[in-house]
């Protein structure tokens, strides 16, 4: 159900919430966060640690309510590059245990341990980075780095090229449309669809060329380069007790990670 | 050789319907005007009929048969679609390529080419651009270098979307000369407007939208006269009819000529 | 104090084979609504990028002759002075939205946070223009998944709430229905009861031709008209730049031709209203 007007204007006038204490981090302390967990997988040897910490960024993600999302992507992360790693590192590093002799490529424990290990530690770094853009909007990132004196063309240049991207999908489907009004095939396989799109190519480009031109002059109508204090409608929550902990939290875990890895423990 | 849409409907992927039990017929050479608000699926109605989208419900026939098993630009073949903004449509180095690119796509024969493009060249007037880059024309003449590369197919129907929006004096005269050919040749012409003067000055029949579903489907003055249809549509009279009306001159004057005819 | 004022001025974008705009002389007064009518190609919106200042901080080109707006020459203001007196709306409703906002609520304000506006003077702001173009309904939508229509309402609402004294505006309409623009035009028409002065490009004569003050035709790069609306809009020479005159007007044009002019040429349904009714009694109480 939409809120009326004065609902949403009063939403804005609130400081700045997500509705969510782990959307409600900052940014900063988010980043210490994850890559304290990231740290922690990676410096132990074996390969339970880092799936634990897998596992960890999907329950923090559900916590946040972005879970199932998150699952879908994470899951066909795994499938796609986790698998292959792990079936690759399994079959060509070369150890004593041979498991299934397979000729010149023999599937070895040690292979498998590796593959493992390997394949699983990066997917804990994936993994740690897709939660990241999962909970901290690039809108709330981009606000988060203006405050600490980041240059507003900089945050624009970030957000309206992700932008671009979206824009761009949304553009190659107009001009396959506007070829196929014309009669020109653009339904089938790729090759009838590369003909239909190829011509157009050229002037689609030149079109978000001088669109980016005019896009700018767009932009300094809004005063985008008035010098001089810009004040900000959203009223990011600033540092809390909250984030200090996190960040305390944090840097504790990377020294014990670290020392135990030092010392053995793992 | 009727194009039918019978009890069409449409839902976007995200859930929104956009039309709902839409049906129409349009046959050879009429005239058809859609009208209505932004919104109400005028936009939508259309693309059914030329197959850019696709019904999620009910079917859309051309001469009886159902365009179900086939292409877009199939259909497109038969139903042309000129698009609001031509540059949408355009992409050719010169006007020229822009017209002959789909007869050499259709490995049409040098004759049969020359012939259609011919005939598309002189139902624009577009003659003295024929060397000239798209891009290097006025908005204007870029409209009719679209509708000549859609009319150079062999289209039965065509769909102008917004035609007058932007043309001068000499650019309507031309369009309305146009109209008039594509009426002889026994080429239907549905429109999608706002311009009402267009409306009463070129089309006999109208159709009104709203809410995703037809008001009104008829002649221009039955619909022009009911007013609980202009409320329902939110449409309204063009200015001489609406004096006409307010003056008490005549209730179904239409165009400037019918209310010149009762001023006394 | 004058607005604009435009003395002999020519102007070539940089790699273009012809001018765009070639000796244009033109005064425009403070606190008006001033039309400007002609083809796409006309020069219609070189004038308003130049009077904006567009030209020359954005597009490089020869400029000759004299530019002053607001009692002083163009080359001596700065962008950002410019950004701030001068609101300005072109005609692309897809580069109008900055695409970096994720609601239209955010889009609007904008303009606000770049001039510094305290965040509560700001959301009242912003509400208050929602409101005054209705646009309620999507005040939540992200910006980028606006029809194009959507976007000239968000776009023109932009502009609006940074509440500048002068506005410039290329052809707010052209993706509106009717009732939605006439809509617009009374709100450009609140905007001068405001005592702002604003330059309106547009095709729809019919609603210019009720609201402007003045109306400037442009043809082949040159002012060829430029007057209060009355004089240039009922003025015979109107017709032979290829502009298509009000409904109205032309109603009265071929009464005039067959026999039966009105006593003056309507370019308002109301002027039209009156003249014909007046007609009407004379002829009843003969």
């Amino acid at each position: 159900m939409t809120s009326t007007l004065a609902a949403v204007a009063a939403r804005y006038r609130r400081p700045m919430t997500l509705g969510n204490a782990v959307l409600d981090i900052h940014p900063t302390a988010m980043v210490a966060g994850i890559t304290a967990l990231i740290v922690v997988g990676l410096v132990s040897a074996g390969w339970v640690a880092p799936l634990v910490v897998s596992v960890l960024f999907v329950v923090i993600a559900f916590l946040a309510g972005r879970g199932r999302s998150y699952l879908g992507t994470i899951l066909k992360l795994w499938l796609a590059v986790g698998l292959i790693l792990f079936v690759l590192r399994a079959l060509l590093v070369k150890g004593q245990t041979v498991l299934v002799p397979l000729g010149p490529i023999a599937i070895t424990r040690e292979g498998i341990q590796d593959g493992l290990r390997f394949s699983i530690a990066v997917m804990a770094i994936c993994g740690g980075v897709t939660l990241f853009f999962a909970i901290v909007s690039m809108r709330r990132l981009m606000l988060a780095l203006e405050r600490i004196g980041v240059s507003p063309r900089v945050s624009y240049v970030i957000l309206a090229s992700f932008q671009a991207i979206t824009d761009l999908g949304a553009t190659a489907r107009v001009v396959l449309d506007a070829q196929k009004a014309r009669g020109i095939e653009a339904e089938g396989n790729v090759f009838v669809r590369a003909r239909a799109f190829f011509p157009v190519l050229a002037p689609v480009f030149l079109t978000a060329m001088s669109a980016t031109e005019e896009r700018a002059i767009a932009l300094d109508a809004r005063a985008f380069n008035n010098p001089g204090r810009h004040t900000s409608l959203l009223d990011l929550k600033t540092w809390t007790g909250v984030d200090t902990a996190l960040v305390a939290v944090a840097a504790a875990m990377v020294a014990a990670a670290v020392a135990g890895g030092v010392l053995g423990w793992f | 050789m009727p194009i039918e849409l019978h009890g069409v409907g449409f839902t976007y992927p995200d859930g929104s319907r956009a039309i709902d039990d839409v049906s129409l017929r349009v046959a050879d050479g009429e005239r058809v005007a859609i009208v209505g608000q932004n919104g109400a699926g005028k936009t939508t109605t259309v693309k059914l009929m030329n197959r850019l989208l696709i019904p999620t419900k009910g079917d859309v026939l051309i001469d009886g048969a159902s365009t179900a098993k086939r292409t877009t630009a199939e259909v497109a073949r038969d139903v042309g679609y000129v698009f609001q903004n031509p540059d949408d449509q355009l992409f050719a180095a010169d006007v020229r390529s822009e017209i002959e690119y789909l007869p050499k796509y259709l490995h049409w024969s040098d004759q049969k080419r020359e012939e259609r493009c011919s005939r598309a060249i002189e139902l624009t007037g577009i003659q003295d651009h024929l060397d000239t880059n798209p891009k290097d024309l006025p908005s204007a003449v870029r409209k009719f270098v679209a509708i000549a590369a859609v009319l150079v197919s062999e289209c039965r129907y065509v769909i102008l979307d917004e035609p007058t929006a932007g043309l001068d004096s000499r650019g309507l005269a031309l369009l309305h000369g146009m109209l008039d050919r594509l009426r002889d040749e026994g080429v239907a012409v549905i429109t999608i407007t706002h311009d009402m003067r267009f409306v009463v000055d070129a089309f006999e029949r109208v159709v009104a939208m709203a809410d995703g579903g037809v008001i009104a489907d008829g002649d221009r003055r039955d619909v022009f006269l009911d007013d609980d249809i202009l409320r329902r549509s939110r449409i309204r009279r063009p200015d001489a009819a609406q004096l006409a009306r307010d003056l008490g001159l005549g209730r179904r004057a239409l165009t400037v000529d019918d209310v010149v005819a009762l001023v006394p | 104090m004058v607005l604009a004022a435009l003395k002999g001025v020519g102007f070539t974008y940089a790699y273009a084979e012809h001018p765009a705009l070639v000796d244009v002389d033109l005064q425009l007064e403070e606190g008006l609504l001033h039309g400007i009518v002609g083809l796409n190609s006309s020069g219609k919106t070189t004038l308003c990028s130049l009077i904006r200042g567009v030209i020359p901080h954005f597009h490089q080109g020869d400029l000759t002759g004299e530019v002053t707006i607001l009692g002083r020459p163009l080359l001596e203001w700065d962008a950002a002075e410019l950004s701030r007196t001068i609101g300005c709306v072109f005609d692309n409703p897809f580069t109008q939205i900055s695409g970096i906002r994720d609601s239209v609520f955010e889009e609007i304000a904008i303009g606000l946070e770049n001039l510094g506006v305290p965040r509560t003077d700001m959301i009242d702001r912003v509400e208050r223009v929602v409101e005054q173009l209705g646009i309620e309904a999507i005040v939540e939508k992200n910006p980028n998944e606006l029809s194009g229509g959507q976007r000239q309402k968000v776009a023109f609402a932009s502009i609006v709430a940074m509440d500048a004294p002068v506005v410039v505006i290329d052809e707010p309409t052209s993706q509106l229905d009717p009732e939605a623009s006439e809509a617009v035009f009374e709100i450009i028409d609140g905007l001068k009861a405001q005592g702002k002065s604003i330059v309106l490009a547009e095709h729809k004569i019919d609603l210019l031709a009720q609201y402007a003050d003045t109306v400037t035709v442009m043809h082949a790069g040159t002012v060829v008209m430029s007057g209060p609306t009355r004089d240039v809009v009922g003025s015979d020479e109107f017709g032979s730049y290829g502009v298509v005159a009000p409904e109205v007007t032309e109603l009265g044009r071929r009464l005039a031709a067959a026999g039966r002019p009105l006593d003056r040429l309507p370019i308002t349904r109301g002027e039209a209203f009156d003249e014909i009714s007046a007609r009407m009694r004379s002829t009843h109480a003969h």
